[in-house]
């Protein structure tokens, strides 16, 4: 699929108005993540944490700089960057996030005679659906719902490490990072010149130029 | 010299028959003081003409010129501007052909902006409601242009001595200052009033040119002198208060966040800089006529 | 900033400097009392330490572990729950409404939850002090109830998302307006006007947003008030007497106490009656301030339903104040087959939020990429409903402790089948009116709830409430309480503004209390 953003890279604004010092900090920090770092999950943990990440986001494989996920859920877990919640059929989050990944590796092995990680694409995708509808119930979960751990840990924690990585955001067409300069035009089809422009069909070409543009300051 | 001179101690003869009697009767004196009279009046053309290619400049680039038709008033501004800046510099006591077909122009569209902006604002939810005239097409930039078109006529027609609708240019060139003035007061008074009149400063555009419109229009109408040195006192303020707003906006994009550092948001989302002086444009316009109506002032 | 001694007593200690305590404890320093205001949360600089990010601002909210359960368990943190000096106004979506007149006498006037304390006219004036105390930018006339004075400032510009629901209104026939918001749409002082980067839920960074930290805190300070940050109140002191004396609390890694002549309770509907709770005594032993057992009951949350759809052109709602435009048309109209009301109001979705309402409906993969992709494209509409109180619905404590040894609050929801009418009435009127606006592929977001109300009821008796309508305890006549928790119906509308009404009613109320020597 062509992309819909040409050309559009919220990094180029990282000189402009539209990020303050806090906020390029931050990202910083979010980039220079190490892909490979994990201090929570032991190394199986770890494999099947990635190859889950890989189903539930597949990024580009020519994506220069794609978003950490495995490391940024291990992040959040190892920092107990908690939700302020928890579900009382849970376990806390990291324990939930070990059991899970752990009957998941185990339903993979009892199913296909592999590891999670070792599994082809459509095949760990079945294994996720089928957590997803309730349908796996190894004694590895220990009385762990797995419809409940693919919805309140699988699903926010990845989901939400990827749309809060410049990576997810060139590819929604997200302004991204706006203090102190906010947005001007707010009206339908308006954008302002440091936000991304949509590659409509016919006006590619027009679009690409308009995204070489958003990081003049 | 002597006999403008004489009279202008004339008083008790009412302003109109006073300047009917100096265009009638053309002695170069005379002549040449209608002339200055009409070269400032191409020169009020010319501010609001600034003005207008300023503010059309950057509200239709906030629109991001999505209509082809939003480049017009650009260019009919900017003639406007060139043809008063030529008129500023014509001492000769006639009407350029030129100008005046410029000056037409742009009354026709800014009044086809008029009407262009208000069919905007009708056909947003709401309609003609408080919300819609804050933040729908301006009604009062159009108008402007048309003024501006408007003022640039009679300046051409104060150098001949002509009449428009039946009266002398002067008295025309008072009525249209003094209706701009009041227009632009509602503009302000809206935009002021969108932003709460959050600094005092903001209420003088709306107290001190209905002040001066006012004093104009009844010296017009009374042919006082008292009136007219009064009349000319308020619109010299008002001609400095549209030159002191554009240091006030600056100030107000200063202080927004960012300040100047953000002015690709805050020259367009803060208070606009070109407004202020089409307050100086219409002002100056009325002294023009008080010029044409009592004689140049020698205050 | 003034300080006290920990062992002077002062008038009154405040938990939690948010839309109620912050409020309190400003007018009360006005007054002339001496307040310390204790919050568990930081005192943040808005201007330097907000960054525009999702994740990192979660630093805002209440993470500290609690416990859901019941039919319907209630998201809470980023939701719905600040841990700030400012509380959630921090973080709040700005929209300030008033409550509807009759709402103060549901029961008597329309049948269901029960009465107020309080006479909707003196609401009216509270509500106008808080409305200039915020600069509330406003329509210029409000199209639903009694008059209203005018908003101190004018409404902000609609963003798109904010036009479709208004097209949608006036395509199905019913009223709109600009939301009252209370993020400045002009300066004010220092502070700049908004920029509309979009971000108020993440914090304002532009001190734009009309929050407690901006507006009562400084005031409160200038009146000689103490804000004590990163202190989390454990528990309630009395004496034999059963007079409370002060309140002890965690902060720099030891445990302290502050002495106080009265102690007010504004942790919010959770934190309230989980410290009530945690102060259960020999002499109390059901918890404080709960003679009549309802400390913890009738939580109230706002059903907070959505429907979202595809426009053809650009939306980009992640731009301007989240909620622009909105609805109180069934709020107003009691010819319905449920109890209570509902507004509904525009939308602007930041990426995390926006992908998580699609994972929400079980997309994720390539689809949910896929549909991502439209993110500009997406709009909805979202209602904040009112959900009639039951004691079922409660926050009790959890065998589980804190990292200060507290043992943490377990969240108790289910709606009940007016709630559910409800919600269905109104997903059927925010899809037809995103249909009528031209709004495609709609689908329904049915799980979500806002705000919390209602643990410490206030009424007219002690026997069923907790407080009377001055939020002063039934039981321990120097403990207050003075947040959401005291409101016995909830309204459709969102709480903040009627929170800090009754802050200042409660002020003045102290006021004339201690004038007449019966504090």
């Amino acid at each position: 699929m062509p992309e819909r953003f040409p050309g559009y890279d919220v990094l180029a604004k990282r000189r402009t108005q539209s990020w303050n010092d806090q906020t390029r900090r931050v990202i910083e920090g979010r980039l220079t993540v190490d892909p490979q770092a994990h201090s929570f999950f032991d190394d199986a943990e770890w494999r099947t944490l990635q190859a889950v990440c890989e189903r539930i986001i597949p990024q580009p494989p020519e994506r220069q700089r794609p978003a950490p996920l495995a490391a940024m859920v291990d992040e959040k877990m190892a920092t107990n960057a908690a939700d302020g919640y928890r579900d009382a059929r849970m376990p806390p989050m990291g324990a939930a996030w070990r059991r899970g990944l752990a009957a998941l590796d185990a339903e993979a092995l009892a199913r296909h005679r592999r590891t999670f990680a070792e599994l082809a694409p459509a095949e760990a995708d079945g294994m996720l659906s089928a957590a997803q509808g309730g349908l796996l119930a190894h004694e590895a979960w220990a009385g762990m719902s797995a419809e409940l751990f693919f919805k309140q840990r699988v699903i926010p924690d990845i989901v939400g490490a990827y749309y809060a990585h410049p990576a997810a955001w060139n590819e929604i067409g997200y302004g991204g990072p706006a203090a102190p300069r906010g947005y001007v035009r707010l009206d339908f089809d308006r954008r302002d010149p440091w936000e991304a422009s949509e590659a409509r069909p016919g006006r590619e070409a027009q679009a690409w130029r308009e995204n070489q543009r958003v990081g003049r300051s | 010299m002597a006999r403008l001179a004489a009279l202008r101690r004339d008083d008790a003869r009412p302003a109109q028959r006073l300047s009917a009697r100096i265009l009638r009767f053309p002695v170069p004196a005379l002549r040449r003081e209608a002339t200055r009279a009409a070269r400032q009046t191409n020169l009020a053309a010319a501010v609001l003409a600034l003005s207008v290619l300023a503010d059309s400049g950057v509200e239709h680039y906030r629109g991001s010129f999505r209509n082809r038709a939003m480049f017009v008033p650009l260019g009919a501004a900017a003639l406007t501007l060139a043809a008063s800046l030529l008129g500023v510099a014509d001492d000769r006591p006639r009407r350029h052909p030129g100008r005046d077909g410029v000056y037409a122009l742009a009354a026709a569209v800014g009044a086809a902006g008029l009407a262009f902006h208000a069919y905007n604002v009708g056909k947003r939810p709401g309609r003609l409601s408080w919300h819609n005239l804050f933040y729908g097409a301006p009604i009062g930039a159009p108008a402007a242009l048309m003024f501006a078109g408007a003022l640039g006529r009679l300046a051409e027609t104060a150098r001949d001595g002509g009449r428009v609708f039946g009266l002398p240019a002067e008295r025309m060139l008072a009525a249209v200052s003094a209706l701009g003035l009041a227009g632009a007061v509602g503009e302000a008074g809206l935009l002021h009033f969108r932003g709460a009149f959050q600094n005092p400063a903001m209420v003088l555009p709306v107290t001190m040119p209905p002040v001066a419109a006012g004093l104009l229009a009844a010296t017009v109408a009374t042919g006082s002198r008292p009136l007219g040195r009064a009349a000319r006192l308020w619109l010299k303020l008002t001609t400095g208060l549209g030159l002191a707003g554009v240091g006030f906006h600056a100030f107000g994009v200063h202080r927004a966040m960012g300040g100047w550092r953000n002015w690709r948001q805050n020259a367009i989302d803060g208070p606009p800089l070109p407004a202020p002086p089409s307050f100086t444009g219409l002002a100056l316009a009325g002294l023009a006529a008080l010029s044409l109506m009592l004689g140049p002032d020698h205050a | 900033m003034r300080q006290y001694a920990e062992d002077e007593a002062v008038d009154f200690v405040v938990v939690g400097a948010g839309a109620g305590g912050g409020t309190l404890a400003c007018k009360l320093a006005e007054y002339g009392f001496s307040v310390v205001a204790l919050d568990a949360g930081p005192y943040w600089r808005p201007l330097e330490d907000f960054a525009s990010d999702e994740r990192h601002q979660a630093k805002l909210y209440w993470t500290d572990e609690r416990i859901t359960d019941g039919e319907n368990p209630v998201q809470l943190g980023s939701n719905n729950s600040g841990q700030s000096v400012g509380g959630s106004t921090v973080h709040f979506a700005m929209v300030s409404l008033r409550f509807r007149p009759e709402w103060f006498k549901a029961r008597s006037k329309l049948g269901y939850g029960a009465d107020w304390p309080i006479d909707w006219r003196e609401m009216w004036r509270y509500y106008a002090e808080v409305e200039q105390a915020l600069k509330i930018s406003g329509p210029l006339t409000y199209p639903w109830g009694p008059r209203r004075p005018r908003y101190p400032y004018r409404p902000h510009q609609l963003n798109a998302a904010a036009q479709v629901l208004a097209q949608g209104a006036e395509a199905t026939g019913i009223k709109w307006t600009t939301t009252p918001l209370a993020t400045l749409s002009a300066p004010r002082g220092l502070a700049h006007p908004c920029v509309y980067r979009g971000m108020c839920v993440i914090g304002c960074a532009t001190n734009a947003k009309q929050s407690v930290l901006v507006t009562w805190l400084p005031r409160a300070l200038a009146a000689g008030a103490e804000i004590r940050d990163l202190a989390m109140v454990g528990r309630i002191e009395h004496d034999e007497r059963g007079r409370a004396t002060g309140v002890h609390y965690h902060r720099d890694g030891l445990w302290r106490f502050q002495r106080a002549r009265n102690v007010v309770v504004a942790g919010y509907a959770i934190e309230t009656p989980r410290l009530l709770l945690n102060s259960a005594s020999p002499r109390f032993p059901d918890g404080l301030a709960n003679g009549s057992g309802l400390v913890g009951k009738n939580l109230m949350v706002q059903s907070n339903q959505a429907v979202w759809g595809v426009h053809p052109r650009e939306i980009r709602s992640y731009k301007g104040p989240p909620s622009l435009s909105l609805t109180e048309h069934w709020n107003y109209d009691d010819a319905k087959d449920f109890f209570g009301g509902y507004c509904f109001m525009s939308q602007g979705t930041l990426p995390v939020v926006a992908a998580g309402i699609h994972a929400k409906r079980g997309l994720w993969g390539q689809r949910l990429i896929d549909e991502m992709q439209r993110y500009n494209h997406q709009v909805g509409v979202k209602m904040v409903g009112e959900c009639l109180p039951q004691e079922r619905n409660r926050v009790t404590l959890a065998d589980e402790t804190d990292r200060f040894g507290l043992p943490i609050a377990r969240v108790t929801y289910a709606f009940c089948d007016n709630d559910k009418r409800m919600i269905q009435h109104a997903l059927g009127a925010m899809r037809e009116n995103l249909a009528a606006a031209g709004v495609g592929e709609l689908f329904d977001e049915t799980d979500d709830t806002c705000h919390l109300n209602g643990t410490a009821r206030m009424g007219d008796n002690a026997r069923d409430s907790v407080v009377n309508a001055d939020c002063r305890s039934w039981d321990v006549p120097n403990l207050w309480v003075c947040d959401g928790s005291v409101f016995p119906t909830v309204g459709g509308v969102n709480p903040s503004l009627t929170i800090q009404a009754i802050a200042c009613r409660t002020a003045d109320r102290i006021k004339a209390l201690a004038a007449r020597g019966e504090l």
